[in-house]
């Protein structure tokens, strides 16, 4: 752009008309960071809310005084969420359900999307409009059915079982979501190479696979917040807390009528988070490198 | 070779998939043998171990504090090393045992809950009688509203341990002793003198069933009866639920117990009505708790009659049939008077012997005591199949009076006629 | 005659070949997605409940019998409710994240990693974490930050999840609190996928601002985020968590008479314990959304997500 605005502005009013537009530029630069920093804060008062009564020696999570500063800094109710719950195996079971279930699905997910995206096939068009389709069936009742079918496998109470039925929840999404990307990239690249000679799976590991990586880097984050925040299916088909992965000791953690302590489960609820956190931010280099920056141009 | 190469991957997929199997269920496996309180120890290696030599595992779910589950385990622990106990707390206990009681591998032996699921389990065919593994006149020694309520159909499903109910409590910082309301028009009055400024006279889960039934009840009202047949649309419930209303608009809008409890707590309300379990938080709060007898109702004359829970031990099915000594052995422990005297101490709740009441510990503490007074015109909560739908019922029911405004009257019909249709479609 | 037998052949291999690629993958979709509805289906024609838990029989039609009994004029609010709520949230959802997209790829926006971290944030928390801490830190009316803001500043408490347009205004908020995360990361996204150089052309062609995202960036993004936009209607029709725990828990309703398909369905059916009839239900409710988005679908052609 600023190429364009050399070429095009004559030699007397350059400096003059550079300096205005910057200055333009710099405000609305400001009003949007302004902009972005209120609304970072906006969003983030609840967690803070959570972060802070955590923090905080004397107080619960309802109070009437509430300040976004700790009156009485405290790591209390963090030493409890590590030292009397096994907050750590949960943590572990997550992971390893978690990394499982990511690679089952891309493993599984891109060459069904590839194929489904570049291939005409019979039935195609019927298999995609009935994923979609089955996507509208409210899940509450599939707690039943899943059971009746993971049982006489022996897999409720295992790893698998849950792993199976995580990659099969998010099997539609990675199908669908990364079909609608490789859609979007050019096929002629694909037939160039075509013609050099390259195998199929050559293909999609050189070619398709660097171009799709934002695409791919969605599902694979999507994945991995599904299984690091579900619980329902977790309690349900693991029988021991010690099976349980983090977002189902949460939940067995959560204040009843009968036990649970609010600042203690604040303080679990932002440490269940950090994982997840530190994942965008990982992750964020690899999603903002679109198709531009893989060097395709349309 | 194009099609080779596609065919290799889609085998390595599904070898993946199930060579993470093996590794994985050897994971879980190895687990169980090295974690002690892993319930997966239940899993698979029972079946076979009561027919061997060795321990017997005996799976216990529950929902209790870790006080109470502690005391039991190390009673239990007694009887190592031929059974094994493991207590397990389980989230979403009553749910997960509708879907897996019948399920030999993951069900739990023995179920640790109040009496009022009983009627639920006992119609899926999870459950055996307690009297299929004790003889009858052993359980002579219960008190009679216990063994009650652990009937069902006849049979007795439940081997009681301790009872509960709601108790009057009161902040004695502000309310005297003598200053405690007799009746609830006295309590009416404290409460339009006592709430201004963010404090509140008197406080209870108003639109939550579980504590708008001692109105109910105290009425002559009732939410089911005992054989399943719901009273919303009589006289006396709906003259409850009109007279309740005056005190709902001296309290908060929210009926959760979250606000309820935390105003309690925070020293903002002089008095509520609620379960002993609120008790130590209290204590550690440094709230000084009164407990005292249930306000009378002026217009009956009865005293608020809140549902009474018996806490208590059910044995599954499978369990009965396939360990029936280890389980005898572990009802006996837990039959044991002392234990009874010690969970009921930690728990703040009665104990369901008689013999404990004879008892200096028991006849000492004021908490226990007090919930022995007030269950004895409690009504035990109704333990039939119907009473699932009739917390949604009523909930709804309180919240359109409570908190909508609208007549009480026609929407006690309406929710009669709800339950009524809710329990035709449960069959 | 040869080459045309050929090219069957071709085609049959071709066929072949897609669904070797694809078996892993729909075969757990096989198990976990569609044995779950074919179960259903059939527990829907049995009588399965509390009385006959193992040993239940073929019944007929009679669960939908008591099914269509059901669905009275309570249904069709809550089926009107659900439609509305879907349609608010969606639009916000997108014009919102649309813009806040747009706005973090504007140029020299150093920060723009920070701010995308942040805004994403809810996102890391499972959902009934967040929407407990919503309704009992931010709503509560004794404690709720929220009022504790209106009383220092001067103003009477509200109860913000009692009334029911009060109560959908805060279900909305937490809503689009959770689900923002994902539609502003899936629009970032493709935002970037487009090639500068067309916005550079489009503006040696004299296009301002609007006249680029209508002709340029919404064509260019939809049909990358379609997918994802349409997983999310469905998500957002299916709904049951936030509206359930916020204003209809049992023991700590609030008051607010708002009822989406699913919650009305599970007031009317699943607490029965007769999973005959709840399947039946939920049967009925499917084949209800699968007429609405094939109605949707031919209404709106263009927005048909195969080519």
């Amino acid at each position: 752009m600023m190429q364009k605005t050399k070429n095009e502005v004559g030699k007397m009013n350059r400096g003059k008309r550079m300096t205005k537009r910057k200055i333009r530029q710099n405000l609305i630069l400001t009003g949007v960071n302004l902009f972005f920093i209120i609304l970072s804060f906006a969003i983030l008062v609840p967690i803070l809310y959570a972060l802070s009564v955590s923090l905080n020696a004397e107080n619960s999570l309802l109070s009437t005084d509430f300040s976004f500063i700790p009156k009485h800094l405290t790591l209390q109710n963090y030493k409890a969420v590590f030292v009397e719950e096994p907050i750590l195996i949960w943590f572990k079971n997550s992971m390893i359900l978690a990394v499982i279930t990511l690679f089952l699905s891309l493993g599984t997910g891109i060459p069904a999307a590839y194929v489904f995206s570049r291939k005409r096939f019979s039935g195609r068009k019927i298999i995609l409009r009935l994923l979609i389709l089955l996507y509208a069936f409210p899940s509450l009742l599939s707690m039943i059915a899943l059971y009746k079918l993971l049982s006489p496998l022996g897999l409720i109470n295992t790893k698998l079982g849950l792993i199976i039925v995580y990659t099969g929840t998010m099997a539609v999404f990675a199908l669908w979501n990364m079909k609608g990307y490789f859609d979007t990239i050019p096929r002629e690249i694909e037939e160039a190479a075509m013609i050099d000679g390259t195998s199929t799976v050559q293909l999609v590991l050189r070619i398709v696979l660097p171009l799709a990586k934002p695409t791919i880097v969605v599902t694979a984050m999507m994945v991995l917040i599904f299984v690091w925040n579900e619980y329902i299916f977790a309690i349900n088909f693991m029988m021991g807390s010690d099976t349980y992965t983090l977002a189902a000791g949460l939940y067995s953690l959560q204040a009843t009528e009968m036990s649970g302590s609010w600042p203690v489960f604040s303080a679990a609820s932002i440490v269940v988070s950090l994982p997840i956190l530190m994942v965008f931010f990982a992750l964020q280099k690899y999603m903002t490198s679109g198709l531009t920056a893989g060097g395709v141009k349309g | 070779m194009k099609r080779a190469w596609s065919a290799l991957v889609a085998l390595v997929l599904i070898a993946g998939l199930f060579g993470g199997c093996g590794s994985l269920n050897g994971k879980a496996e190895s687990g169980v043998t090295s974690g002690t309180s892993d319930s997966t120890g239940t899993a698979g290696t029972n079946g076979t171990d009561t027919k061997e030599e060795g321990p017997v595992t005996i799976t216990i779910w529950h929902d209790k504090e870790d006080a109470v589950a502690e005391v039991l385990a190390e009673s239990l622990k007694t009887l190592e090393p031929d059974i094994v106990v493991v207590l397990e707390k389980k989230s979403n206990m009553t749910e997960a045992l509708k879907t897996v009681g019948n399920d030999p591998n993951v069900a739990p032996d023995m179920y640790f809950f109040a009496h009022d699921k009983i009627g639920v389990y006992a119609e899926m065919g999870i459950l055996t009688p307690i009297t299929d593994i004790l003889p009858a006149e052993e359980l002579s020694g219960y008190m009679e509203n216990t063994i009650k309520a652990a009937t069902y159909k006849g049979e007795i499903y439940q081997l009681p341990i301790y009872y509960e109910t709601l108790l009057f409590m009161y902040n004695r910082l502000y309310m005297k002793e003598d200053e405690v309301p007799a009746t609830t028009e006295a309590l009416y009055d404290y409460m339009v003198e006592n709430t201004k400024g963010g404090h509140y006279g008197f406080i209870e889960q108003h639109s939550t069933p579980y504590y708008a039934a001692g109105w109910i009840n105290g009425f002559g009202g009732s939410i089911l009866s005992e054989d399943g047949v719901p009273g919303l649309d009589s006289a006396e419930t709906i003259a409850a639920l009109e007279y309740h209303k005056k005190f709902v608009d001296l309290m908060p809008g929210e009926t959760e117990y979250a606000t309820v409890n935390t105003l309690f707590n925070k020293g903002m309300a002089h008095s509520t009505i609620a379960g002993p379990w609120l008790i130590p938080t209290l204590r550690d709060n440094g709230i000084e708790v009164g407990v005292a007898a249930m306000p009378v109702i002026d217009k009956t004359g009865i005293a608020i009659s809140p549902y009474m829970g018996v806490q208590g031990i059910q044995v599954l099915k499978y369990a009965a049939a396939n360990k029936a000594e280890a389980v005898e052995k572990v009802l006996r422990q837990i039959m044991d008077v002392n234990l009874q005297v010690e969970l009921a101490l930690i728990s703040g709740c009665a104990p369901a012997s008689e013999a404990c009441y004879e008892m200096e510990e028991i006849t000492s503490d004021e908490v226990v005591m007090a919930m022995k007074e007030t269950a004895e015109h409690a009504v035990p909560m109704p333990n039939v199949p119907e009473m699932d739908v009739m917390w949604t019922v009523v909930g709804n029911l309180l919240t359109d009076v409570n908190m909508s405004g609208k007549d009480v009257g026609e929407s006690a019909k309406e929710a009669q006629k709800e339950a009524e249709q809710l329990i035709e479609n449960m069959q | 005659m040869k080459k045309q037998n050929e090219l069957g052949k071709k085609k049959t291999k071709k066929t072949w070949i897609a669904y070797l690629w694809s078996a892993p993958s729909l075969l757990l979709i096989l198990l976990i997605v569609i044995f779950p509805i074919l179960y259903t289906g059939y527990i829907s024609f049995t009588n399965m409940n509390v009385y006959h838990w193992t040993n239940y029989t073929w019944n007929g039609f009679d669960n939908y019998k008591d099914a269509l009994l059901v669905l009275d004029n309570g249904f069709i609010a809550a089926l009107m409710f659900t439609v509305l709520w879907t349609v608010v949230n969606m639009v916000l959802q997108l014009v919102i994240a649309y813009v806040l997209a747009s706005l973090l790829n504007i140029k020299n926006l150093k920060l723009r990693n920070l701010y995308k971290t942040l805004l994403i944030f809810p996102w890391a928390m499972p959902g009934y974490v967040s929407i407990l801490l919503w309704k009992t830190g931010m709503f509560n009316s004794q404690f709720g930050l929220l009022n504790q803001w209106l009383v220092k500043a001067g103003f009477e408490p509200v109860r913000w999840l009692a009334g029911d347009v009060i109560a959908f205004v805060c279900c909305t908020v937490v809503n689009l609190w959770l689900a923002l995360p994902f539609m502003i990361t899936i629009i970032d996204g493709a935002l970037q996928s487009i090639d500068q150089s067309f916005y550079e052309s489009a503006k040696l062609d004299g296009a301002g601002w609007f006249k680029s995202t209508y002709y340029i960036t919404v064509p260019m993004i939809k049909a990358i985020i379609t997918p994802a936009v349409v997983i999310t209607a469905f998500t957002t029709f299916k709904q049951f968590d936030v509206i359930y725990l916020l204003t209809q828990q049992v023991g700590a309703k609030t008051g607010a008479d708002l009822h989406t398909i699913l919650t009305y369905a599970y007031e009317k059916a699943f607490i029965t314990n007769n999973y005959g009839y709840s399947s039946a239900i939920s049967i009925l409710i499917f084949i209800l959304l699968i007429g609405l988005s094939t109605l949707m679908n031919r209404q709106n052609k263009r927005a048909e997500v195969d080519e």
